[in-house]
Parts: structure tokens; sequence; C-alpha cells
């Protein structure tokens, strides 16, 4: 296989800026802690790098293409641990981080939290896919290899969960 | 599972809402829940710690440098792994080597190849089948003159003039060798008859054709053999087409037939081979038996004293003479169709000049090299529709295999969603 171009390199370069932080905040969703999400970060970039000659445009894009491969790493990194990871379980409180916040906003995103824990794993991986990762449903119908319509009803199911679990009696 | 799920005008209103709080754009005022939604669960994301940040700039800036222990996907070989992988190069070589086979496999026998690549079945050493040196002992009852059809103009008259009895052939060739004459006496026990027939067809130019049909007639009298019944046409519209019932002498037919197939473009050729020794010796016991028969009943009629024994014995002599005549004409017969090959042959015209043999001249043409071409393409074309034969239904399987091994790779992974 040839060596990348520059071209290549510098698009790829530009696609790490764009993507790093939300594919993190996805994959550490999906895993439950920081180590494992590091590495598993770093392995998806790793493999899109030495794959990235391999990125066609016809299939999607390639913030799509990025998640997919995170996607599968961390999936691999779930599996091997055989467990389900929980979400946000060890996440800073979020009232305790930013005192300087209104009360009630705090309340109310540690309300989302324990929603979203509360969440079915497939749909907390939707929503974090949707929120975090900042996908439009056709490529999210690439990353989880369905079509934009159904990936657009799942993202629709899953959102409504989320909304009703918030607005339960705690 | 993929499948249609489609969503309500309401649903659509609220996910284009949901993408444009994602992107920062303004929603409407009934939709300003989902965006605060969007901002508290955005608000919830993991950062990345500043040291893991920094780490992966530079990994990213330096290109990944150090791979991890398993070699880089560039020079990964990944058939190794997956071995499903080969499945379409795989079919793809079965299928040229089906298709070669197919094409080729019928040329790889030990028979001789005529110039137009018809096979000819050389009979192994049948050839040298001892018979019992018996010519070409005809009967010219049935084979004397030439039989001529209504195919064409002439054709009574060319037929007549061409078709030499078998009691007539003259040597019209001073190299011809007449055939040893036939001889009446019984072979030695156990010997093998064979007997052994072809068929030749043989195409020519138009303006050949009547040249050829005349080297026809006197390549069969060089080899000693006849012609017993001719047919020949011949139209200014269609070609002529002329079919000869020949009657070469055994020992000598392959020779005959290779002078023959140069006298035109051969399109088929083809020779089978009959044992008929059991039916020869068969007859012979009974011919013996019969004689044997003969000779007692003499001896009987000289010892017979009165008439009534006299008569009751010619009857049975005149018994034992009738099957003698029988066994020996199927003697003959046997005899003959051993001696004599039976050689069905085709003239036909309105072949093109590039396909003429002997007759026509053997220098490669111009018209020869096009029909080269055409064969090749359609050799050619045979191989890919053979090939495509094979192929499409590999391909289907390999797809299949492909598309399962992918969607169960995918759900095993997903299983790691399900609840533990």
């Amino acid at each position: 296989m040839a060596t990348p171009s520059n071209t290549s390199t510098e698009s790829f370069d530009s696609l790490y800026r764009e993507c790093a932080r939300d594919m993190y905040a996805y994959v550490r969703t999906l895993l439950g802690d920081d180590a494992s999400a590091e590495d598993v970060t770093a392995l998806a970039f790793e493999r899109a790098y030495r794959r990235r000659a391999t990125f066609d445009g016809r299939r999607g894009s390639e913030r799509g293409w990025l998640f997919g491969i995170a996607r599968n790493a961390a999936l691999d990194e779930l599996r091997r641990r055989k467990r389900s990871a929980p979400l946000l379980g060890e996440l800073p409180d979020e009232a305790a981080r930013a005192p300087e916040e209104e009360a009630d906003l705090a309340i109310r995103r540690t309300t989302v939290r324990v929603a979203l824990a509360a969440l079915d794993p497939r749909d907390r991986e939707l929503v974090a896919l949707k929120f975090h990762g900042g996908l439009s449903n056709a490529e999210l119908g690439v990353v989880l290899g369905t079509t934009e319509s159904n990936a657009g009803t799942r993202v629709h199911r899953a959102v409504s969960k989320l909304r009703e679990a918030c607005h339960a009696p705690s | 599972m993929r499948h249609r799920d489609p969503l309500t005008d309401e649903q659509r209103d609220e996910l284009d809402a949901l993408d444009r709080a994602i992107a920062g754009e303004p929603v409407q005022f009934d939709r300003r829940e989902l965006e605060e939604l969007v901002l508290d669960v955005r608000a919830t994301a993991p950062e990345m710690s500043p040291a893991f940040a920094a780490r992966l700039d530079q990994e990213v800036r330096e290109g990944f440098p150090t791979p991890q222990e398993r070699p880089p996907v560039s020079v990964r070989r990944p058939w190794l792994s997956r071995p499903w992988m080969l499945l379409p190069a795989a079919g793809s070589l079965a299928a040229v080597l089906v298709a070669l086979v197919v094409v080729f496999g019928g040329t790889g026998d030990n028979g001789l190849r005529d110039k137009s690549g018809n096979q000819l079945d050389t009979l192994g050493g049948e050839a040298a089948i001892p018979t019992d040196g018996g010519g070409p002992d005809v009967d010219s009852s049935g084979s004397g003159g030439a039989s001529s059809s209504a195919g064409g103009v002439s054709a009574d008259r060319k037929a007549a003039a061409r078709a030499p009895s078998a009691a007539s052939v003259p040597p019209s060739d001073p190299q011809a060798k007449p055939a040893p004459p036939s001889s009446t006496a019984i072979a030695p026990a156990r010997t093998r008859r064979v007997e052994r027939n072809a068929v030749l067809a043989l195409r020519t130019p138009d303006a050949d054709f009547e040249r050829t049909t005349d080297a026809v007639i006197a390549t069969v009298a060089r080899f000693g053999g006849v012609v017993a019944s001719s047919q020949i046409g011949a139209s200014d519209a269609v070609g002529g087409e002329a079919s000869f019932d020949l009657r070469i002498p055994t020992e000598r037919l392959d020779t005959a037939l290779a002078a023959l197939s140069k006298l035109g473009h051969v399109t088929e050729r083809s020779q089978s081979l009959q044992d008929i020794t059991a039916s020869f010796h068969s007859a012979q016991e009974r011919l013996s038996d019969a004689r044997a028969e003969r000779r007692g009943l003499l001896r009987t009629l000289a010892r017979a004293t009165t008439q009534a024994q006299i008569d009751s014995i010619k009857a049975q002599l005149r018994s034992v003479s009738g099957r003698i005549a029988g066994a020996n004409g199927e003697l003959s017969s046997l005899r003959r169709r051993a001696d004599l090959s039976r050689v069905d042959l085709t003239v036909r015209g309105g072949g093109r000049n590039g396909e003429s043999g002997g007759a026509g001249g053997g220098d490669w043409t111009p018209g020869d090299a096009a029909g080269d071409a055409l064969r090749v393409l359609e050799v050619l074309a045979g191989v890919a529709l053979v090939s495509l034969a094979v192929l499409a239904p590999l391909a289907l399987l390999g797809a299949a295999v492909a598309l399962g091994v992918r969607g169960g790779r995918r759900r095993r992974r997903e299983s790691a969603l399900d609840p533990a």
C-alpha cells in the first residue's frame, strides 16, 4: 500500500482536531472509565490513521467513518471486559465541579445524568453518538449499519425515553 | 436488523429541532425543552484530561510512530485471519480451470486430430488385426451401380458417370494397388474379426465441388475400394452436396481416410469398430457341422438298400445342403464386412475458400486469418460463459457468506451493549 500523502495526513489532522473531544466523550460514556476511554480513543485514532487511505467518501462522511471505528473498538473493549459499562458512574459531581452555577441548573444536570444512567445501554449509546458525537441521522445509519430512517427512529425513541426519565419523579 | 420505521411529521420536527440544537442553531419556542436537554446532556460530556490530550496530539502529529505489537494495517494480510476473503479468488481460479477443461479437455486423448480439429479414432492396434486376406468380395447385386438421387440438374448423369460398379472398378491410378482377391478358405479358428465403419464429411468451395467429387472416386479406386452408391446434387443457389457409400479394404482404411481428408475441409470425421468374431465362428461351426452331417448322410446313402431309405436320405441331404448354403452366405457376408470397411462420405459445396483443404490450395489467406480470429473469439466467449456460470453462484455464495459474517460480527459486538 502506498504511503499516505501529505494531503491525507493534513486532512487527518484536521479530522482529529474536529472530532477528538467528541469521540472521547462518546467512548467515555460507553465505557465508563477514563483509562479505558483513553486507550480506546487512542487506538481508534491510530486505526483510523493507518486505514485512512481506505476511506471511501461515497459511503459516508469522515466523521461517521471515524466514529464507526471508535464504536467497534469500544464494543470490543466492552466484550473483552464482559460487562456493560455503567454510565457516568465515575464522573465527578457536576454541582461540586461548578459551584458557581446556580443550584437549579446543577440539580437539572444531575437529573440528566441519572436519567442517562438509567437508560438501556443501546439507547444510552445512541444518545452519546447523537449528543456528544454530533452525528447526523445519515452518519448514525452508517455507524450503526442501518438506514437513515431507522437511525432517526431509534434516536427519537431514545431521546423520548431520556425525556421521560428526566421528568419521572425521583 | 434493517427495516423501515417511518417517522411521523411530529417526530421529524423533533429530530430537526434536535439537530439544530446540537448544531447550536436557534430552535422554535415550543422546542426549547429539547434545546435545554441538549445543553444539559452536552454539559455532562466527559472531557479528556490535559495530559491525555497532549499525548494524543503528539502521537497524531508524529503519525503514530510506534505501532503496537501488531504489524501496521498496510502490511497485514487480512486473508490469513479471514480466509473467506479468498473465496472470490478461489472461485475465479476454479472457473478458469473448469472453462479450460471444458474447452480444451476434449483434445487431451491420444487420438489424431485433423486440421479442423475433428477427432480421429485410430482404433489403436485394431488396424493390424489379422484378416483372412480376403479382397473386396462385394456383392454386385446390391451395389453394382450408382443409385443417384434427384438432387440436382445433372445428378443422374454425373452419378452414373462417376460411380463405378463394384465389379468394374478400374485402377485409374497406375500406382493403385487393387485389393487382393477374396479367399474362400475358412480362416483359422479364433482369428479376430472386426468390422470398421467411418464417417467423413468434407466442405469445399463451390468452384472446387465437382473436382472434389471426382477426386473422391479416383482416390477410392486408388486404394482398391469401390463406390457402393453415390448421390450427387449440384445447384448454383445452395451449392452442391454429394454423398458416397464407399467400401475400402480394411487394411488400407487409415491411409485412404487420410487421403480423402485432404480433398476438402473436414467438418466431421469419426470411426466405429464392431467385433464380429463370435458371429463369424458361429457360422463357421454351423458350416462345419453341416458338412460333416452331409458326409455322414452320403456314406449312409451308399449303404442304403431300400428305395424308402434312399428317398429319406436324399431329403435330409437337401436340407443339409440348404443349411450349408446359408452358412456359406453368412460367412461370406461377415468376411466382406471384415475385409471391407464402410465409409459414409459427404461432400458439401459452399464453403469459403479459406476453409478449403488440399483441393483448394494450402495457403494461409486473410480469410483463414479471419476464420482463426473468429474461432479464437468463440473460444474466449466460451471460456467467459463457463466462467460466468461458475462464478455467478460462487459470487452469490460469497456475498451471502460475507453478509452473514459481517452481520454476525456486528451482532456479537453489539451484544456487549446488552444488560449483563
